[in-house]
């Protein structure tokens, strides 16, 4: 298994304020990894860290290549994929362009040629692999607006696919979703790893997480406190203490 | 600096991110103390710095930023159009004192609508219909007291009509929709003193309380005048900065602007707090348009709301909220004019263009500020939780039969039509409407479909136009090659005025275009050398483009009558729409149209997607300045020479209303607009048919923009569009076929709803 994603001393200061602090992580290919933490624990300040939203220092290494300079989207074109907390579909474009914006890469001479004549080819592929990968075909040509919550929480994820990226880091997916649907979205998730696609997977959530993911980190307040398998994790008292909210965690 | 954490580490990124853009605001602050110490040294700089006009001058400008910060505080409006709201109070004093009269604003009367279809088929002297008033007479030209009194009470009802009838259907509105209004504003409280008084100066009576006699308070030498401005400026100020510092009225409004919840538990209402903030600032504004008048003598309608420019710098440098800091840049900014006008004329070093010294460079420190202090101040990308609110006007994607046959059977249509039906003047109309098509286009790209405001299109326009006279007529150059020449100007222009627009959005990228309009227009375009004076610089043209050409012999045929513009001008511009339309549509439908309105969604999922944003925005303003270049050498040809009148600032803000009034979003909406224009068929029609003086143009433009910008956000086409899905959707549900499962149509929805 080759590692796909590492973080070394990876670290965010907010001011004062460390938001992520100093943390190394390894996703490798074909896994599906878990961050999990309280609320204000720094996992969305993570995922915006290794995408390219806040500046870091400390090493990112994406298939091997330092990337902790780079702006945004190259990090996306080199296929590390993201979704959101709160979705931010493209609320101008209907479903199936929002899902086009991803998929489709354009080069000069491609932009000069749609002046003239649009092909309707680029990217067709990568936009039907996310629509049946995640179910929604028939939303396609709808407006975000015009679909439930749960309907755009299914597009934001099949956005984030539809650059067939080689790691998709998720937000929060299960926020909001009752039990029975997170167990849906936990089959969705392996569908996806059985795609190709490796995830990392950021949820408070911790039946979700534990449920579906192959090897999980733990933070509080920045920190990693624990990482391991979900049976290690689920033993490991940092993190029984973390959830049950004892106020604090002695050193060891 | 922020609080440093307790275990300091190595971020070296961070740091270095923090410490450029804090360096360069030192640098920026060093570099100005230093030349301000060095005009303060020496003696020659420092008269003409510290002069009575450079400080009146001042104080008008804070007045105005003073009135743009109040409104901001109150409502998070940036009023574009403060200044015009100086110099219209100042017209309403004026009048007062001359003739005891207030002047109204032309009220639409339906009557003249019917008197001028029954002019249509008899004289005019046999038929006429009772106007609207035009004034309110007070009896005799007035003393100072009561001119000045009814002048403020003028100012309040102003001030309480913006926020009533204007801004308050607006506070729910995306910021775009506040600017439109803002220029709309503008647009028609210059063209209703234009209206009334023309262009040409008005006598203003002098203050009976203040005199010209200078005073000399050592470094200071002034009239009594200058300093009775400077001193009510500063009180202001103070007063001001004690109200909102010390007073829970000040408290409330403050807690307003984060949260209108924060006012409701202070007790006051946000809207009361609002209205008020209007009221104040109109005051505010209104009485010193008034002092300044008088210490001049003489006002016009079209400098003083161009004094908006160093206001919003002032504004800026204050961060829109600290009264102190906005009055001290405002003052400064007022006071550079006479020592950039001395530097003009007696310093060697200063550049000359002919014998004379380069003209506008007093306007070039106001833009330099707003650059500078948005380029420290902005963010590459919107941070978490600054997503901006509010929605643009839907852009819909054309469909192919519309691009392919239904849009050039609709332009050949509209040629024949040109060629065989219309006389001179429809004609012309028609070339005036094909070339208002293109700037609206250009708007639509960079407004429409990146969300961007730009309102110097114009500007762009101009430098084409101008870059056109000179390569065909002086170098020669063979049609059609200075078109991309010229298109190309722009276009680099174009991108020069958007690398602040990598770090900036919004409301604030709108000032940086207009000050960059300000600055070109008295730069460039009123430059002699350049723009040839009255006669505008002359362009050489083929004789099929030439639009004296009296008539072609095209395929055998004779076409023309020798009337100006020639039929072949007319199809030249033409050809240019078509041709831009075309490119445009499939622009939308292309992956990078596509991109570009993700961005204009939201920018931070639009780079997470791999959108490159910053090259996006570039691109985006290349292209709609290289179509606006385009439009400007069009307008060149059309006319045989490039005339600095076409080009000026406030062609840029009307521009810009058509094509919001058309749609901003699409190129339909940008033909809508091109309809609409002055000068174009619509308004022809208005005034051949119904008698509709050209004046009211530029009035209907304002308010259309401002009734469009509250009531009617996607436009005509957008409205038209709209109303025809929803009769689409009334067909379906009344014929319950298969048809009736599809999806709801997005328009539909929104029109029942």
């Amino acid at each position: 298994m080759s590692e796909l994603l590492v973080t070394k001393a990876m670290l965010v200061t907010f001011g004062g304020l460390r938001a992520v602090d100093d943390v190394d992580l390894t996703v490798e290919e074909g896994k599906l990894v878990g961050l999990i933490g309280p609320n204000g624990a720094g996992k969305t300040t993570f995922i915006d860290g290794i995408t390219g939203f806040v500046p870091t220092s400390g090493s990112v290494k994406f298939l091997g290549a330092e990337i902790s300079g780079e702006p945004a989207h190259q990090r996306a074109r080199r296929g590390l994929g993201r979704t959101w907390q709160s979705l931010e579909l493209f609320e101008d474009l209907n479903i199936e362009e929002n899902l086009q914006v991803a998929a489709e890469d354009q080069s000069a001479v491609g932009f000069l040629a749609d002046l003239v004549w649009p092909s309707r080819k680029r990217g067709r592929d990568n936009v039907d692999f996310a629509l049946d990968v995640l179910g929604i075909r028939d939303l396609a040509k709808r407006m975000p607006n015009e679909i439930s919550q749960g309907q755009r929480k299914l597009v934001s994820a099949a956005r984030a696919l539809a650059s067939r990226p080689r790691l998709v880091c998720m937000d929060e997916p299960a926020a909001g979703l009752d039990t029975s649907e997170s167990h849906a979205l936990g089959v969705r998730l392996r569908q996806i790893i059985d795609a190709g696609i490796t995830i990392f997977l950021v949820d408070h959530d911790m039946g979700l997480v534990l449920n579906v993911c192959d090897y999980i980190y733990v933070i509080k307040f920045g920190a990693t406190i624990a990482q391991g398998t979900p049976d290690e994790v689920k033993r490991n008292p940092k993190v029984i203490d973390a959830y049950l909210g004892s106020s604090a965690v002695p050193d060891t | 600096m922020g609080a440093r954490s307790p275990t300091p580490r190595p971020s070296r990124r961070l740091d270095i991110d923090r410490s450029i853009t804090s360096i360069a605001r030192w640098v920026v602050v060093g570099v100005g103390v230093a030349l301000l110490g060095f005009v303060l040294v020496s003696s020659d700089y420092r008269d003409n710095f510290l002069s009575g006009s450079g400080i009146a001058l001042g104080a008008l400008v804070a007045a105005i930023a003073l009135g743009v910060v109040l409104t901001y505080r109150g409502s998070g409006v940036v009023n574009l159009a403060n200044g015009a709201v100086a110099m219209y109070v100042g017209y309403v004093y004026t009048v007062l004192r001359r003739d005891g009269d207030l002047f109204l604003p032309p009220l639409p009367n339906p009557l003249s609508v019917v008197e001028g279809v029954v002019h249509r088929f008899q004289t005019h002297d046999t038929f006429k219909l009772p106007d609207l008033p035009t004034k309110i007479s007070f009896g005799a030209a007035m003393t100072f007291w009561p001119a000045l009194v009814i002048s403020l009470l003028f100012c309040i009802a102003l001030g309480l009509a913006l926020h009533f009838l204007i801004f308050r259907p607006l506070r729910t509105a995306p910021p775009l929709a506040k600017v439109v209004a803002s220029v709309g504003l503008f647009l028609y409280l210059q063209a209703v003193v234009v209206r009334r008084f023309g262009i040409t100066p008005r006598a203003v009576k002098p203050m009976p309380f203040v005199n010209k006699k200078q005073i000399d308070l050592g470094l200071f030498k002034l009239s009594q005048e200058q300093l009775f401005v400077a001193v009510v400026v500063l009180v202001f100020a103070l007063c001001l900065w004690i109200l909102f510092q010390w007073t829970r009225f000040g408290l409330a409004t403050r807690a307003a602007a984060e949260n209108e919840k924060g006012a409701v538990v202070l007790g006051f209402s946000p809207d009361f707090l609002a209205g008020t903030n209007w009221v104040l600032s109109t005051v505010i504004t209104g009485l010193l348009g008034i002092f300044v008048a008088s210490i001049n003598s003489t006002i016009e309608p079209i400098v003083i709301p161009a004094l908006i420019v160093p206001a919003l710098t002032a504004a800026l440098v204050g961060s829109f909220s600290s009264f102190g800091r906005t009055t001290v840049a405002a003052f400064v900014l007022g006071m550079q004019v006479p020592l950039i006008q001395y530097l003009g004329v007696n310093s060697d070093w200063f550049p000359k263009s002919g014998n004379l010294p380069f003209p506008g460079g007093e306007r070039l420190l106001p833009l330099l500020g707003i650059v500078l202090v948005l380029f420290l101040a902005g963010h590459a990308l919107p941070t978490r939780g600054a997503i901006i609110s509010g929605r643009l006007p839907f852009s819909p994607t054309p469909p192919r039969w519309a691009i392919r046959i239904a849009g050039p059977a609709l332009a050949i249509g509209a040629g024949v039509v040109g060629l065989f039906y219309f006389g001179p003047g429809y004609r012309g109309a028609l070339s005036d409407s094909l070339i208002g098509i293109i700037i609206c286009l250009s708007v639509v790209v960079i407004t429409g479909f990146v969300g961007q405001i730009s309102l110097a299109q114009m500007a762009f326009a101009g430098i084409s136009a101008f870059m056109v006279s000179k390569l065909s007529f002086e170098h020669g150059w063979p049609f059609p090659w200075p078109i991309f020449a010229g298109a190309l100007a722009a276009m680099l222009v174009g991108l020069l005025v958007a690398l602040p627009a990598l770090r900036v959005r919004g409301v604030n990228l709108a000032i940086v275009t207009f000050a960059f309009a300000v600055a070109v227009d008295d730069m460039i375009f009123k430059n002699q050398s350049v723009s040839g004076g009255y006669n505008g610089a002359p362009v050489k043209a083929p004789a099929w483009v030439n639009p004296d050409h009296p008539s072609t012999h095209f395929l055998g045929l004779k076409v023309g009558d020798g009337k100006q513009p020639s039929v072949t001008t007319a199809i030249f511009c033409l050809i240019a729409v078509v041709v831009l339309c075309y490119l445009v549509a499939n622009l939308r439908r292309s992956t990078t149209g596509r991109q570009m309105l993700a961005m204009r969604s939201n920018e931070r999922a639009a780079a997470a997607a791999g959108v490159n944003v910053s090259g996006t925005k570039t691109l985006a303003f290349a292209i709609s300045a290289f179509i606006a270049g385009i439009g400007g050498a069009v307008i060149a040809y059309r006319s045989g020479a490039a005339t600095a009148d076409k080009f000026d600032y406030t062609k840029s803000l009307v521009f810009f209303a058509f094509a919001y009034l058309g749609g901003i979003s699409s190129v339909s909406g940008a033909i809508a607009g091109g309809f609409l224009v002055a000068g174009g068929l619509v308004f022809t029609f208005l005034q051949q048919s119904l008698g509709v003086p050209s004046e009211f143009t530029l009035m209907l433009g304002g308010l259309g923009l401002i009734l469009t910008a509250i009531l009617n956000p996607e436009g005509i086409a957008g409205g038209l569009r709209r109303d025809g899905m929803r009769l689409v959707a009334r067909a379906r549900a009344r014929r319950p076929t298969a048809d009736a499962a599809l999806p709801p149509v997005r328009g539909a929805r929104e029109g029942a709803a």
